[in-house]
């Protein structure tokens, strides 16, 4: 029996070695890793908790870190995380145990979907169930989602100024939790290009909290879920 | 008395002048100022024209467009469906290349003028031109081939195929959005702009890495200008950070104007450009929604301070969103002016 020291060394090594691929935003090179760790013996549970989720984490951090830090690179990093998950899900022994809930979408008028699509990756390696709404998604449908999937966070994207500041997107679903009385039980979270500008604009449009890019994303909705069901 | 395109010319050349150029990229708030819905007013030419043209006079800045939306582009390729918004920027509702088929079948029209589409822009160019009789410079949109597609695709699709391939479809998507690129720059100075704004957000290492830039971008750009002549081009990298790259843009490209991202440093732009070119100082219009005047107003004296010395320089703004205030935009302007000035 390898000793525990040697296995956690095992997979630090991975942890680099994936990080490292992901960083240079090379999928091959990842995936390779990950096979290489599963020829290794390690299980796909090993590979979810101990190697993908720890370095999604790392990413997280280093791509905050890192003012050169780049779009490819966060694209990157939520989709081979994803993928990674996806596949070690289907041979998991028992479903793991899911963090949380959420419905995500872009606000109505706005068709980007780039920043969603990093985000539910990032959220689904985390194990958050996410509920993808689409583009240009009414508030109400928000809200109707929300309460229908028993989620804790709405998370809103917005890539043009008019969808994040406008009437139709976050403040409309503020106004309708208030007036359903919803809104101690939803977090309602930001993203996208406007509110990189201006770091106040999350709360002008009533949002709990923004995130500066996808990959982060992941991190502050994770909070908002554990602040909210502790 | 100089005019607005004397002065552009001199901040170009480093000549001198009584004041610095003066740009403010208005768009949507054309159709409110001619009465009409984003629809009505980007159905015509004529109406782009006027509003262009009613708006220039009403704030007194430098610079006309002849850009309609950003996804006019991709309408001359084949998207059928444009969503507008009365409060905003209109979106590209039809990603109509959805497969690798449609990649490989897909084809730039042999003349793209003859394009409706193109036709409306050309009458837009036609009015521009009778009404400003070559006092102001008309201003020309163009997508790099290496941005195009997100327009086409949709960018998370394009940045998926971008960066993992498979490399044939990509290469080949490349070279059509780089043959309509250097068609759209024989139609633009056909039909009479002044001056292209190159926007080439992959020409940013804040999208794609120094290293991608180097091996992707900078290739590509290569082939979309090589042969054309960049005097009259402007590199853009749609509001994404340019200072890492401007040297290598410079050397390989031999581009001379930059209108970097109001996120970067202006005094690192200036000293990179140096007397070599042009630098844009650009104003961050998104935090202008929530400004008061006097806030503009100390921002505009900021860049002014950073960007005036050794002349070359030029004050404009991003793609002013329409909840800026009007109290702003007047500010911005009569701050340009008082800070702007050579005398």
């Amino acid at each position: 029996m390898i000793p525990l020291h040697s296995v956690c060394a095992m997979l630090e090594t991975y942890i680099t070695a994936y990080n490292n691929a992901v960083f240079d935003t090379d999928r091959d090179a990842a995936l390779q890793v990950i096979a290489q760790a599963l020829a290794a013996g390690h299980t796909p549970e090993e590979i979810v908790f101990e190697l993908v989720i720890p370095a999604v984490e790392e990413m997280m951090a280093q791509l905050s870190r890192d003012l050169d830090a780049n779009l490819a690179q966060h694209f990157m990093t939520a989709q081979i995380a994803a993928e990674v998950t996806e596949k070690m899900l289907e041979q998991f022994k028992q479903p793991p145990k899911t963090l949380g809930r959420v419905v995500i979408g872009t606000a109505r008028g706005d068709l980007h979907s780039l920043g969603k699509r990093i985000v539910m990756g990032c959220l689904k390696t985390l194990m958050v169930e996410v509920r993808d709404l689409g583009v240009n998604v009414p508030a109400e449908r928000f809200v109707e989602e929300a309460v229908a999937f028993d989620a804790q966070v709405i998370a809103i994207s917005s890539m043009m100024v008019h969808t994040a500041n406008g009437e139709q997107g976050c403040r409309k679903v503020r106004r309708l939790l208030r007036e359903q009385q919803l809104e101690n039980r939803f977090r309602v979270v930001v993203g996208g290009a406007p509110f990189r500008f201006d770091e106040q604009l999350y709360q002008a449009v009533g949002a709990d909290d923004w995130a500066a890019d996808g990959v982060s994303a992941g991190k502050v909705i994770l909070r908002q879920i554990r602040e909210l069901s502790p | 008395m100089m005019t607005s395109m004397e002065i552009v010319r001199a901040a170009l050349q480093g000549n001198p002048a009584p004041r610095i150029p003066i740009f403010c990229n208005l768009l949507d708030q054309g159709a409110p100022e001619l009465g009409m819905s984003q629809a009505e007013y980007y159905a015509r030419g004529e109406h782009v024209a006027c509003g262009q043209l009613a708006l220039r006079t009403r704030y007194g800045y430098d610079n006309l467009w002849s850009l309609f939306y950003v996804g006019r582009e991709a309408e001359l390729l084949g998207c059928q469906e444009i969503l507008f918004a009365e409060d905003g920027t209109p979106n590209v509702a039809d990603y109509f290349l959805r497969t690798a088929k449609d990649i490989e079948s897909f084809t730039i029209p042999e003349d793209i003028t003859r394009h409706p589409v193109w036709q409306e822009s050309a009458r837009c160019l036609q009015v521009l031109r009778q009404e400003s009789k070559g006092r102001f410079p008309i201003c020309a949109y163009l997508t790099a081939s290496t941005t195009l597609p997100a327009l086409l695709m949709g960018m998370d699709k394009w940045l998926e195929l971008a960066l993992s391939g498979p490399d044939h479809l990509r290469a080949q998507l490349l070279g059509k959005c780089s043959e309509f690129f250097r068609k759209q720059v024989a139609a633009y100075r056909e039909a009479g702009a002044d001056l292209l704004l190159y926007s080439s957000p992959f020409g940013s290492s804040s999208f794609v890495g120094m290293r991608r830039f180097r091996a992707f971008s900078l290739p590509w750009m290569q082939r979309d200008l090589t042969g054309l002549g960049v005097e009259d081009l402007i590199y853009y990298c749609g509001t994404a950070p340019i200072n890492p790259v401007i040297g290598e843009v410079m050397q390989h490209l031999g581009l001379r104007v930059f209108y970097p991202s109001p996120k970067d440093d202006l005094a690192v732009t200036k000293a990179l450009v140096a007397g070599n070119g042009l630098t844009c100082g650009v104003i961050d219009d998104i935090s202008m929604i929530s400004w008061t005047p006097e806030q503009t107003r100390a921002e505009v004296e900021r860049l002014c301070h950073i960007g005036m010395p050794g002349e070359h320089f030029l004050l404009g703004t991003a793609v002013m969103p329409m909840a800026v205030p009007e109290a702003n935009i007047q500010a911005y302007m009569e701050a340009a002016f008082t800070f702007g000035s050579y005398r």
